[in-house]
């Protein structure tokens, strides 16, 4: 027995089973942290606006600057997407003959999934990405603890217009992606299969689709909105570390809005039915 | 005109996200009209066409005649696939379940009639989605990785050490993961695919009460599927490393800058999937027709 020391393992290291489980536990403490973090964080913003407590200013410059600016890659994104959709559906659309019904089909996958979606993760690269830079480039620079000093509230001055900001850019520019992405359907569908963009638009309108879809969508859009909102401005003020913080807070900001959005579309999809 | 746009010396491809930038630092430049900031916007997007072509050139060039470390690239293969894995597997299992309920409610809808539900979600799934989704969401978590990684190598000079030391910046950063990304694009794109259509038939089996036996058919899938969707894996692999790999090189503006980059390095790769994608799907619309 004396000479067992030798061919066990020190007490201090750990063994395989107790490293996985403990990373398997602190996962799931991070990850409490964040959702526990980010609904605080929601409930603050939630008091600042009911109350109007925030900047009127700072509001406008970030719609300006997130809806505005986003324009160019949502459109270009949104007639791309309206062309694949029919490119995949031609193939089934000839196979039956039902060129009728190609405006129907296109119509519910774009207007229900596919535009929300594809629009939340361009404007979570675009939009989200950078919001996060922004705020954890300013908590690295000390200039939060700068607003706290003027007695100017951050919350009330950074987050909560970036947060409506954000909120209101995704739903209008789903509005936006789902007239252009039908727009670049109906013309592909003619360049493509030869059906006319008026047989096209007789489909997306004609009894099979209401009004229904195209609000299930939004709604989508809206709690994607509040999603990348959180978590764009939770990993941005939860940023430590200087310069390479700020990077990985924006790489958690991209994943997390990337994997939320999925999840989310799952449950209002489910829910919704 | 020109002379306006050669401020950061090598921005460009993303022209809102870049001048946004770089409107914070020079203040002197004479306010532009509609016409040229249409103007502006063209120029931006002319450089950095060329500038990532170049870049694209270069990798391909260092791809067959540069000098490579052993090692270097299995590191990025394991950074690149193993480490994506699980954030690739959770949002293609997620998508899966969504389609298939999406799509059987719709079908409910014209013809209740589920039988062809499984054959034509894995024909679309081996068309266009497995490979489409599953490279967004790696432009994402990839793209913003080499971008950060390789913006903060440029801020802080190491790019010019490089340089110093006679090593292309290309040879020495981007092939590696140009390689390492081609590679492993293909492999988790044909898991997490299998993924989405197990997902499916679970959802399909508990929704629409359609055994597995009626949706696991691969009567649809034919050599053009197969081949649309292994051609988009291999030029979506090549795509994330060279584009995030472009916007990290064209880094400027210290901390900041890296901020930028890696926003630019998300949305401009998920640009060229989705660009690359219309490509792709129109080509083999056209080769193999139904």
């Amino acid at each position: 027995m004396a000479a067992a020391p030798t061919t066990t393992t020190p007490k201090s290291e750990p063994g395989a089973f107790t490293t996985f489980f403990g990373a398997v536990g602190a996962g799931f403490l991070g990850a409490a942290q964040t959702a526990g973090g980010m609904t605080i964080l929601f409930a603050k913003c939630v008091a600042r606006i009911a109350t109007f407590r925030i900047d009127g200013g700072e509001l406008w410059k970030n719609l300006y600057k997130m809806a505005v600016k986003s324009l160019p890659i949502v459109a270009v994104t949104a007639l791309f997407t309206g062309a694949i959709m029919v490119i995949q559906a031609a193939t089934i659309v000839k196979r039956y003959g039902a060129e009728g019904l190609l405006g129907w089909g296109a119509g519910f996958g774009t207007l229900r999934e596919i535009a929300p979606l594809l629009t939340a993760l361009m404007i979570s690269g675009r939009v989200g990405a950078n919001n996060t830079a922004e705020i954890g480039t300013m908590v690295v620079t000390e200039q939060l603890d700068a607003l706290r000093v003027l007695a100017i509230d951050p919350i009330g001055f950074l987050v909560a217009p970036r947060f409506i900001a954000i909120v209101s850019t995704l739903f209008m520019m789903t509005l936006f992606a789902d007239a252009l992405a039908l727009f670049g359907a109906a013309y592909t569908g003619q360049a493509l299969l030869g059906v006319s963009p008026v047989t096209f638009y007789n489909g997306v309108t004609g009894g099979l689709l209401g009004f229904g879809d195209v609000a299930n969508g939004l709604f989508k859009s809206i709690v994607y909105g509040l999603l990348m909102a959180l978590a764009s401005c939770h990993f941005g003020l939860a940023t430590t570390g200087g310069a390479p913080g700020v990077g990985r807070a924006v790489n958690a900001t991209v994943v997390t809005s990337a994997a939320g959005v999925f999840v989310l579309d799952y449950l209002v999809s489910f829910a919704s039915g | 005109m020109s002379s306006n746009q050669v401020k950061p010396p090598a921005h460009g491809f993303s022209t809102t996200t870049a001048r946004a930038g770089a409107a914070d630092h020079d203040e002197g430049q004479p306010e532009l009209g509609t016409i040229g900031e249409l103007g502006a916007a063209a120029i931006d997007l002319l450089i950095g066409g060329r500038e990532l072509y170049s870049v694209f050139v270069r990798t391909l060039y260092y791809t067959f005649n540069g000098r490579r470390e052993k090692g270097v690239v299995a590191r990025q293969m394991y950074e690149i696939g193993n480490k994506s894995l699980f954030f690739l597997c959770t949002t293609m299992g997620f998508i899966g379940m969504i389609l298939v309920y999406q799509a059987g409610l719709q079908a409910k809808r014209v013809v209740p009639d589920f039988t062809m539900l499984g054959a034509i979600y894995l024909e679309l799934l081996v068309r266009d989605f497995a490979a489409s989704i599953g490279a967004l969401m790696l432009a994402t978590r990839v793209g913003a990785g080499i971008a950060a990684e390789i913006g903060s190598m440029v801020v802080t000079e190491q790019v010019d050490a490089l340089r110093m030391c006679a090593a292309d910046p290309i040879d020495f950063l981007i092939v590696p993961r140009f390689l390492a990304s081609m590679l492993m694009t293909l492999c988790l794109i044909v898991f997490a695919g299998t993924v989405a259509f197990v997902s499916g038939a679970i959802t399909a089996n508990i929704a629409y009460e359609v055994p597995y036996q009626t949706f696991f058919s691969m009567q649809m899938i034919d050599v053009g599927d197969v081949s649309i969707g292994l051609a988009k894996c291999l030029a979506y692999g090549a795509a994330i490393p060279v584009v995030s790999g472009y916007c990290g090189l064209s880094t400027f503006g210290g901390s900041e800058g890296v901020g930028w980059a890696t926003t630019r390095a998300v949305v401009n790769t998920s640009l060229a999937i989705i660009i690359l994608n219309f490509f792709i799907s129109g080509a083999g619309f056209l080769i193999f027709p139904g």
